[in-house]
Protein backbone atom coordinates (compact mmCIF):
# COMPACT_ATOMS: atom_id res chain seq x y z
CA UNK A 1 0.00 0.00 0.00
CA UNK A 2 1.46 3.41 -0.72
CA UNK A 3 -0.38 6.77 -0.34
CA UNK A 4 1.24 9.61 -3.20
CA UNK A 5 1.15 13.44 -2.86
CA UNK A 6 2.23 15.84 -5.41
CA UNK A 7 -0.52 18.47 -5.52
CA UNK A 8 -1.56 21.99 -4.41
CA UNK A 9 -4.01 23.50 -3.06
CA UNK A 10 -5.01 27.24 -3.60
CA UNK A 11 -7.55 29.61 -2.29
CA UNK A 12 -7.56 33.27 -1.81
CA UNK A 13 -4.58 33.64 0.07
CA UNK A 14 -3.91 30.34 1.44
CA UNK A 15 -1.98 27.32 -0.64
CA UNK A 16 -0.55 23.96 0.61
CA UNK A 17 1.65 22.43 -1.70
CA UNK A 18 2.01 18.31 -0.69
CA UNK A 19 4.79 15.76 -1.80
CA UNK A 20 5.20 13.31 0.40
CA UNK A 21 4.72 9.44 0.11
CA UNK A 22 3.74 7.59 2.70
CA UNK A 23 3.63 3.41 3.17
CA UNK A 24 2.22 1.79 5.68
CA UNK A 25 2.53 3.05 9.04
CA UNK A 26 1.56 5.55 11.42
CA UNK A 27 2.15 9.19 10.08
CA UNK A 28 2.18 12.47 12.48
CA UNK A 29 1.42 15.40 10.38
CA UNK A 30 1.67 18.53 12.95
CA UNK A 31 1.46 22.51 11.47
CA UNK A 32 -0.44 25.56 13.40
CA UNK A 33 -3.96 26.47 13.21
CA UNK A 34 -4.92 27.60 9.67
CA UNK A 35 -1.55 25.72 8.33
CA UNK A 36 -3.73 23.09 6.13
CA UNK A 37 -3.51 20.22 7.92
CA UNK A 38 -7.07 19.45 7.42
CA UNK A 39 -7.06 20.07 3.73
CA UNK A 40 -4.54 17.60 3.32
CA UNK A 41 -6.98 15.41 4.98
CA UNK A 42 -9.51 16.29 2.58
CA UNK A 43 -7.62 15.94 -0.27
CA UNK A 44 -6.54 12.16 1.11
CA UNK A 45 -10.38 11.54 1.30
CA UNK A 46 -11.19 12.49 -2.39
CA UNK A 47 -13.29 15.42 -0.81
CA UNK A 48 -11.47 18.38 -2.25
CA UNK A 49 -10.07 19.32 -5.30
CA UNK A 50 -6.54 20.18 -6.01
CA UNK A 51 -3.94 20.78 -8.89
CA UNK A 52 -1.71 18.01 -9.90
CA UNK A 53 -1.84 14.53 -8.31
CA UNK A 54 -3.17 12.01 -5.47
CA UNK A 55 -2.85 8.09 -6.18
CA UNK A 56 -3.08 5.70 -3.34
CA UNK A 57 -2.09 2.36 -4.81
CA UNK A 58 -3.41 -0.81 -3.37
CA UNK A 59 -6.00 1.16 -1.41
CA UNK A 60 -9.73 -0.02 -1.37
CA UNK A 61 -11.00 1.95 1.62
CA UNK A 62 -10.15 5.68 2.88
CA UNK A 63 -11.99 6.89 5.69
CA UNK A 64 -11.84 10.34 7.24
CA UNK A 65 -12.82 11.33 11.11
CA UNK A 66 -13.34 14.56 11.06
CA UNK A 67 -11.98 17.47 13.55
CA UNK A 68 -15.62 18.17 14.68
CA UNK A 69 -17.79 14.82 15.09
CA UNK A 70 -20.78 16.75 14.90
CA UNK A 71 -20.26 16.80 10.99
CA UNK A 72 -20.44 13.14 10.94
CA UNK A 73 -23.88 13.14 12.16
CA UNK A 74 -26.38 11.76 10.07
CA UNK A 75 -29.22 9.70 12.57
CA UNK A 76 -31.13 10.69 15.18
CA UNK A 77 -30.31 8.10 17.76
CA UNK A 78 -26.85 6.57 18.73
CA UNK A 79 -28.01 3.24 17.40
CA UNK A 80 -28.97 4.75 14.05
CA UNK A 81 -25.64 6.70 13.30
CA UNK A 82 -23.93 3.50 14.34
CA UNK A 83 -25.80 1.35 11.52
CA UNK A 84 -25.23 4.21 9.47
CA UNK A 85 -21.57 3.23 9.06
CA UNK A 86 -22.95 -0.66 8.49
CA UNK A 87 -21.99 -1.56 11.84
CA UNK A 88 -23.69 -3.17 14.88
CA UNK A 89 -24.14 -1.02 18.16
CA UNK A 90 -23.50 -4.74 20.16
CA UNK A 91 -19.92 -4.41 18.92
CA UNK A 92 -19.25 -0.87 18.71
CA UNK A 93 -20.96 0.78 22.16
CA UNK A 94 -18.34 -1.17 24.10
CA UNK A 95 -15.55 0.55 22.74
CA UNK A 96 -17.19 3.82 22.83
CA UNK A 97 -17.79 3.51 26.67
CA UNK A 98 -21.24 4.29 25.58
CA UNK A 99 -23.41 0.36 26.22
CA UNK A 100 -27.18 0.54 26.85
CA UNK A 101 -26.78 4.98 25.53
CA UNK A 102 -28.25 3.99 21.87
CA UNK A 103 -31.04 5.60 22.17
CA UNK A 104 -30.00 8.68 22.90
CA UNK A 105 -29.83 12.07 20.59
CA UNK A 106 -26.38 12.21 18.88
CA UNK A 107 -26.80 16.06 19.63
CA UNK A 108 -27.33 15.57 23.18
CA UNK A 109 -23.93 14.04 23.58
CA UNK A 110 -21.23 16.04 24.34
CA UNK A 111 -18.38 16.96 22.14
CA UNK A 112 -15.77 14.25 23.69
CA UNK A 113 -18.85 11.63 23.55
CA UNK A 114 -19.24 12.58 20.17
CA UNK A 115 -15.77 11.78 19.11
CA UNK A 116 -15.20 8.64 21.36
CA UNK A 117 -18.31 7.22 19.29
CA UNK A 118 -16.90 8.51 15.98
CA UNK A 119 -13.20 6.68 16.50
CA UNK A 120 -15.01 3.86 17.71
CA UNK A 121 -17.08 3.59 14.48
CA UNK A 122 -13.99 4.06 11.70
CA UNK A 123 -11.29 2.02 14.04
CA UNK A 124 -14.00 -0.77 13.74
CA UNK A 125 -14.38 -0.33 9.56
CA UNK A 126 -10.62 -1.12 9.92
CA UNK A 127 -9.91 0.99 6.38
CA UNK A 128 -6.73 0.79 4.41
CA UNK A 129 -5.98 4.39 4.70
CA UNK A 130 -7.39 6.19 8.03
CA UNK A 131 -7.13 9.58 8.17
CA UNK A 132 -7.39 11.26 11.75
CA UNK A 133 -8.30 14.59 11.87
CA UNK A 134 -7.42 16.19 15.25
CA UNK A 135 -8.39 12.99 16.65
CA UNK A 136 -7.29 13.90 20.38
CA UNK A 137 -9.12 16.97 20.93
CA UNK A 138 -11.54 17.02 23.63
CA UNK A 139 -11.11 13.64 25.17
CA UNK A 140 -9.23 12.84 28.29
CA UNK A 141 -6.02 11.62 28.79
CA UNK A 142 -7.49 7.79 29.67
CA UNK A 143 -9.54 7.96 26.90
CA UNK A 144 -6.61 9.61 24.66
CA UNK A 145 -4.28 6.77 25.97
CA UNK A 146 -6.82 4.44 24.54
CA UNK A 147 -6.83 5.74 20.86
CA UNK A 148 -3.50 5.86 20.66
CA UNK A 149 -3.28 2.36 21.37
CA UNK A 150 -5.86 1.70 18.57
CA UNK A 151 -3.76 3.51 15.99
CA UNK A 152 -0.34 1.81 16.88
CA UNK A 153 -2.14 -1.68 16.52
CA UNK A 154 -3.05 -0.27 12.63
CA UNK A 155 0.57 -0.72 11.51
CA UNK A 156 0.02 -2.99 8.62
CA UNK A 157 -2.50 -0.04 7.26
CA UNK A 158 -1.70 3.42 6.07
CA UNK A 159 -2.70 5.85 9.60
CA UNK A 160 -2.28 9.94 9.19
CA UNK A 161 -2.39 11.28 12.21
CA UNK A 162 -2.99 15.41 11.85
CA UNK A 163 -2.79 16.53 15.69
CA UNK A 164 -0.88 19.16 17.71
CA UNK A 165 -1.94 17.49 20.46
CA UNK A 166 0.76 18.38 23.44
CA UNK A 167 0.34 15.20 26.61
CA UNK A 168 -0.61 11.95 25.09
CA UNK A 169 1.21 10.75 21.22
CA UNK A 170 1.01 7.07 19.98
CA UNK A 171 4.39 5.64 18.86
CA UNK A 172 4.79 7.20 14.86
CA UNK A 173 6.70 6.00 12.11
CA UNK A 174 7.35 9.01 10.23
CA UNK A 175 6.89 13.29 11.01
CA UNK A 176 5.90 15.79 8.80
CA UNK A 177 4.83 19.17 9.40
CA UNK A 178 3.38 21.93 7.33
CA UNK A 179 4.64 25.58 7.59
CA UNK A 180 4.47 28.16 5.25
CA UNK A 181 2.13 26.48 3.04
CA UNK A 182 4.47 23.52 2.54
CA UNK A 183 4.52 20.35 3.74
CA UNK A 184 7.70 19.50 5.21
CA UNK A 185 8.50 15.60 5.87
CA UNK A 186 11.38 15.37 9.11
CA UNK A 187 10.97 11.90 7.72
CA UNK A 188 11.13 8.47 9.50
CA UNK A 189 11.94 8.10 13.30
CA UNK A 190 13.68 7.61 15.08
CA UNK A 191 16.07 10.39 13.26
CA UNK A 192 12.89 12.49 12.67
CA UNK A 193 12.23 12.92 16.32
CA UNK A 194 15.41 15.51 16.33
CA UNK A 195 14.39 16.90 13.01
CA UNK A 196 10.77 17.99 14.24
CA UNK A 197 9.94 21.91 14.37
CA UNK A 198 7.46 21.50 16.90
CA UNK A 199 7.77 19.07 19.37
CA UNK A 200 5.56 19.13 22.45
CA UNK A 201 6.60 20.75 25.72
CA UNK A 202 8.31 17.11 27.18
CA UNK A 203 9.52 16.29 24.22
CA UNK A 204 10.91 20.37 23.69
CA UNK A 205 12.47 19.82 27.33
CA UNK A 206 14.17 16.18 26.51
CA UNK A 207 16.07 17.29 23.60
CA UNK A 208 17.12 20.82 25.32
CA UNK A 209 18.72 18.64 27.49
CA UNK A 210 20.58 16.63 25.58
CA UNK A 211 18.38 13.45 25.42
CA UNK A 212 17.56 11.55 22.20
CA UNK A 213 13.94 10.09 22.49
CA UNK A 214 13.48 6.90 20.21
CA UNK A 215 9.99 8.33 19.62
CA UNK A 216 7.48 11.03 20.88
CA UNK A 217 5.45 9.31 23.72
CA UNK A 218 6.67 10.65 27.05
CA UNK A 219 7.46 7.37 27.79
CA UNK A 220 10.32 7.60 25.21
CA UNK A 221 11.23 10.98 27.05
CA UNK A 222 11.72 9.71 30.11
CA UNK A 223 13.78 6.68 28.99
CA UNK A 224 16.11 8.65 27.28
CA UNK A 225 16.40 11.36 30.02
CA UNK A 226 16.90 8.17 32.57
CA UNK A 227 20.01 7.38 30.15
CA UNK A 228 21.71 10.26 30.10
CA UNK A 229 21.22 10.30 33.92
CA UNK A 230 22.69 7.06 34.40
CA UNK B 1 -12.86 33.47 42.79
CA UNK B 2 -16.03 30.88 43.39
CA UNK B 3 -18.23 30.12 45.64
CA UNK B 4 -20.58 26.87 45.85
CA UNK B 5 -23.39 26.38 48.56
CA UNK B 6 -25.60 23.30 48.07
CA UNK B 7 -25.28 22.70 44.54
CA UNK B 8 -27.39 19.97 43.01
CA UNK B 9 -27.66 20.65 39.28
CA UNK B 10 -28.15 17.64 36.46
CA UNK B 11 -25.57 15.38 37.87
CA UNK B 12 -23.53 17.77 39.36
CA UNK B 13 -23.64 17.60 43.51
CA UNK B 14 -20.96 20.22 45.05
CA UNK B 15 -22.03 20.75 48.63
CA UNK B 16 -19.36 23.60 49.38
CA UNK B 17 -16.46 24.80 47.53
CA UNK B 18 -14.45 28.27 47.94
CA UNK B 19 -11.75 28.92 45.18
CA UNK B 20 -9.50 32.21 44.79
CA UNK B 21 -6.68 33.02 42.16
CA UNK B 22 -6.54 34.93 39.43
CA UNK B 23 -5.78 31.95 37.13
CA UNK B 24 -8.13 28.55 38.02
CA UNK B 25 -8.14 25.59 36.40
CA UNK B 26 -10.66 22.71 35.83
CA UNK B 27 -9.72 19.70 35.11
CA UNK B 28 -11.48 16.05 35.02
CA UNK B 29 -12.27 13.20 33.00
CA UNK B 30 -14.84 13.23 30.23
CA UNK B 31 -18.36 13.26 31.60
CA UNK B 32 -17.63 14.88 34.99
CA UNK B 33 -19.47 17.82 34.43
CA UNK B 34 -17.28 20.05 33.76
CA UNK B 35 -18.94 21.83 31.11
CA UNK B 36 -21.82 21.77 33.26
CA UNK B 37 -20.42 23.40 35.86
CA UNK B 38 -18.88 26.08 33.95
CA UNK B 39 -22.48 26.76 32.24
CA UNK B 40 -23.44 27.76 35.55
CA UNK B 41 -20.76 29.67 36.48
CA UNK B 42 -21.40 32.13 33.03
CA UNK B 43 -24.36 32.31 34.17
CA UNK B 44 -25.76 30.70 31.04
CA UNK B 45 -27.80 27.63 32.99
CA UNK B 46 -30.21 28.04 36.34
CA UNK B 47 -29.01 26.56 39.17
CA UNK B 48 -31.92 24.01 40.37
CA UNK B 49 -30.72 23.83 44.12
CA UNK B 50 -28.30 26.00 45.58
CA UNK B 51 -26.20 29.00 45.38
CA UNK B 52 -22.82 29.94 43.22
CA UNK B 53 -21.24 33.46 43.22
CA UNK B 54 -18.27 34.17 40.79
CA UNK B 55 -16.02 37.34 41.81
CA UNK B 56 -18.42 37.59 45.14
CA UNK B 57 -21.55 37.86 42.98
CA UNK B 58 -24.21 36.14 41.00
CA UNK B 59 -23.09 34.88 37.78
CA UNK B 60 -25.53 37.04 36.17
CA UNK B 61 -24.45 40.12 37.30
CA UNK B 62 -20.74 39.56 35.81
CA UNK B 63 -19.87 40.43 32.68
CA UNK B 64 -18.53 36.69 31.20
CA UNK B 65 -16.28 36.49 28.70
CA UNK B 66 -17.38 33.11 27.13
CA UNK B 67 -15.65 30.76 25.05
CA UNK B 68 -17.35 26.71 24.21
CA UNK B 69 -16.59 23.45 23.86
CA UNK B 70 -18.27 23.95 20.26
CA UNK B 71 -16.69 27.43 18.61
CA UNK B 72 -18.08 26.14 15.45
CA UNK B 73 -21.40 26.23 16.34
CA UNK B 74 -21.16 29.62 18.49
CA UNK B 75 -20.47 31.74 15.26
CA UNK B 76 -23.36 34.21 14.72
CA UNK B 77 -21.80 36.53 11.58
CA UNK B 78 -20.54 35.91 8.51
CA UNK B 79 -17.42 37.82 8.27
CA UNK B 80 -14.74 37.75 11.18
CA UNK B 81 -14.68 41.52 11.94
CA UNK B 82 -18.42 41.31 12.76
CA UNK B 83 -18.16 38.10 15.29
CA UNK B 84 -15.14 39.70 17.03
CA UNK B 85 -17.11 42.93 17.06
CA UNK B 86 -20.03 41.40 18.42
CA UNK B 87 -20.10 41.97 22.16
CA UNK B 88 -19.36 45.33 21.32
CA UNK B 89 -22.20 46.05 18.83
CA UNK B 90 -24.76 44.27 21.36
CA UNK B 91 -23.98 46.86 24.19
CA UNK B 92 -23.94 49.78 21.56
CA UNK B 93 -20.73 50.43 21.61
CA UNK B 94 -19.86 53.42 18.79
CA UNK B 95 -18.81 51.91 15.79
CA UNK B 96 -15.42 54.06 15.30
CA UNK B 97 -14.48 52.95 18.96
CA UNK B 98 -15.26 49.33 17.92
CA UNK B 99 -13.68 48.81 15.31
CA UNK B 100 -10.54 50.13 17.06
CA UNK B 101 -11.14 47.66 19.82
CA UNK B 102 -11.41 44.90 17.31
CA UNK B 103 -8.64 45.24 15.45
CA UNK B 104 -6.81 46.28 18.67
CA UNK B 105 -7.48 42.83 20.08
CA UNK B 106 -6.89 40.66 17.05
CA UNK B 107 -3.90 42.05 16.60
CA UNK B 108 -2.66 41.85 19.79
CA UNK B 109 -3.32 38.36 19.13
CA UNK B 110 -0.78 38.38 15.75
CA UNK B 111 -3.63 37.60 13.67
CA UNK B 112 -5.48 41.11 12.16
CA UNK B 113 -5.12 38.77 8.71
CA UNK B 114 -8.03 36.94 9.80
CA UNK B 115 -10.15 40.09 9.95
CA UNK B 116 -11.06 40.00 6.30
CA UNK B 117 -12.11 36.42 6.37
CA UNK B 118 -15.85 34.73 6.51
CA UNK B 119 -15.87 33.01 9.38
CA UNK B 120 -17.19 29.91 7.06
CA UNK B 121 -13.88 30.13 5.36
CA UNK B 122 -11.58 29.45 8.65
CA UNK B 123 -10.39 26.19 10.13
CA UNK B 124 -11.39 25.07 13.00
CA UNK B 125 -8.32 26.30 15.39
CA UNK B 126 -8.87 29.84 14.15
CA UNK B 127 -12.71 29.80 15.17
CA UNK B 128 -11.41 28.96 18.45
CA UNK B 129 -9.05 32.34 17.88
CA UNK B 130 -11.98 34.16 16.82
CA UNK B 131 -13.93 32.88 19.70
CA UNK B 132 -11.48 34.30 22.24
CA UNK B 133 -11.02 37.80 20.81
CA UNK B 134 -14.75 38.07 20.54
CA UNK B 135 -14.93 36.74 24.60
CA UNK B 136 -11.78 39.20 25.51
CA UNK B 137 -12.63 42.37 22.90
CA UNK B 138 -15.22 43.88 25.60
CA UNK B 139 -12.90 43.20 28.75
CA UNK B 140 -14.83 40.91 30.52
CA UNK B 141 -14.67 40.78 34.18
CA UNK B 142 -14.18 37.39 34.16
CA UNK B 143 -12.99 34.92 31.14
CA UNK B 144 -14.63 30.91 31.12
CA UNK B 145 -13.02 29.08 28.70
CA UNK B 146 -13.95 25.39 28.04
CA UNK B 147 -11.08 23.53 26.44
CA UNK B 148 -10.02 26.45 23.72
CA UNK B 149 -6.64 25.05 23.83
CA UNK B 150 -7.46 21.25 22.79
CA UNK B 151 -8.22 23.49 19.41
CA UNK B 152 -5.38 25.16 19.33
CA UNK B 153 -1.64 24.21 18.18
CA UNK B 154 1.18 24.90 21.06
CA UNK B 155 2.48 28.58 19.78
CA UNK B 156 -1.32 29.93 19.62
CA UNK B 157 -2.24 29.00 23.00
CA UNK B 158 1.17 30.08 24.33
CA UNK B 159 0.00 33.63 22.27
CA UNK B 160 -3.20 33.77 24.35
CA UNK B 161 -2.04 33.22 27.66
CA UNK B 162 0.01 35.91 27.10
CA UNK B 163 -3.01 38.12 26.19
CA UNK B 164 -4.58 36.55 29.21
CA UNK B 165 -2.20 37.77 31.28
CA UNK B 166 -1.45 41.22 30.71
CA UNK B 167 -5.22 41.91 30.26
CA UNK B 168 -4.89 40.87 34.03
CA UNK B 169 -8.43 39.37 33.90
CA UNK B 170 -9.12 36.49 36.10
CA UNK B 171 -9.74 33.28 33.93
CA UNK B 172 -11.80 29.98 34.97
CA UNK B 173 -10.31 27.54 32.43
CA UNK B 174 -10.93 23.84 31.76
CA UNK B 175 -8.02 21.81 30.00
CA UNK B 176 -7.22 18.31 29.47
CA UNK B 177 -3.95 19.69 28.73
CA UNK B 178 -2.42 19.08 32.69
CA UNK B 179 1.01 21.17 31.84
CA UNK B 180 -1.32 23.85 31.05
CA UNK B 181 -3.32 23.11 34.61
CA UNK B 182 -0.01 23.06 36.40
CA UNK B 183 0.63 27.04 35.95
CA UNK B 184 -2.66 28.14 37.44
CA UNK B 185 -3.02 29.53 41.13
CA UNK B 186 -5.84 26.44 41.74
CA UNK B 187 -6.65 23.78 40.51
CA UNK B 188 -9.96 21.72 40.66
CA UNK B 189 -10.46 18.29 40.15
CA UNK B 190 -13.80 17.19 39.33
CA UNK B 191 -14.99 13.40 38.83
CA UNK B 192 -18.49 12.02 38.42
CA UNK B 193 -20.06 14.94 39.37
CA UNK B 194 -18.22 15.52 42.33
CA UNK B 195 -15.11 18.06 43.55
CA UNK B 196 -12.42 15.36 44.28
CA UNK B 197 -9.73 17.91 44.84
CA UNK B 198 -9.59 21.39 45.22
CA UNK B 199 -6.36 23.52 45.80
CA UNK B 200 -2.76 24.85 44.44
CA UNK B 201 -1.16 22.74 41.84
CA UNK B 202 1.00 20.19 43.65
CA UNK B 203 -1.41 19.61 46.46
CA UNK B 204 -4.05 18.45 43.74
CA UNK B 205 -1.38 16.55 41.44
CA UNK B 206 0.37 15.15 44.22
CA UNK B 207 -2.13 11.77 44.49
CA UNK B 208 -2.57 12.03 40.89
CA UNK B 209 0.61 11.10 40.12
CA UNK B 210 -0.05 6.61 38.98
CA UNK B 211 -2.25 8.18 36.58
CA UNK B 212 -2.03 10.07 33.41
CA UNK B 213 -3.80 13.11 34.81
CA UNK B 214 -0.39 14.62 36.06
CA UNK B 215 1.27 17.39 34.44
CA UNK B 216 4.49 15.42 32.08
CA UNK B 217 7.10 18.23 32.49
CA UNK B 218 6.68 17.17 36.13
CA UNK B 219 6.91 13.61 35.28
CA UNK B 220 9.86 14.39 33.36
CA UNK B 221 11.92 16.57 36.07
CA UNK B 222 11.69 13.17 38.39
Amino acid sequence: MRADLDFIVEREEFSLRCEASYAEGIHLVSGIIGSGKSTMALVMASLLKCEGSYSAKGVQRTILSMQFPEYHITSSSVDDEVRSWGLDPADVLPHAGMEGRGELDPFKLSRGQLKRLNLACVFALDPDILLLDEPFSSLDCMVKTRICKAIESRRNKITMVFSHERSVLPRVDSISHIAEGRLVCHGATPDAVSEWSSPPPYLRKALENGARPRNITLQDSMEALCTIRD
Amino acid sequence: MISVRGMIHHLIDIPRLDVSGQRVALIGPNGAGKTTFLEVLAGMDRLREGSVSILEKHPGDVKVGWVGEFPDRTMLFSRVCDEVASSLRFTKVEMKEADRMVLETMAMLGRPDLLTRYTSSLSGGEKALVAFAAAIVNSPDILILDEVDSHLDEATVRMIADTIHRSGIPTLFCTQDMDRAATADNVIFMKGGKVEAVGPPAEVFAPLRDGCFYPSLWRLSQ
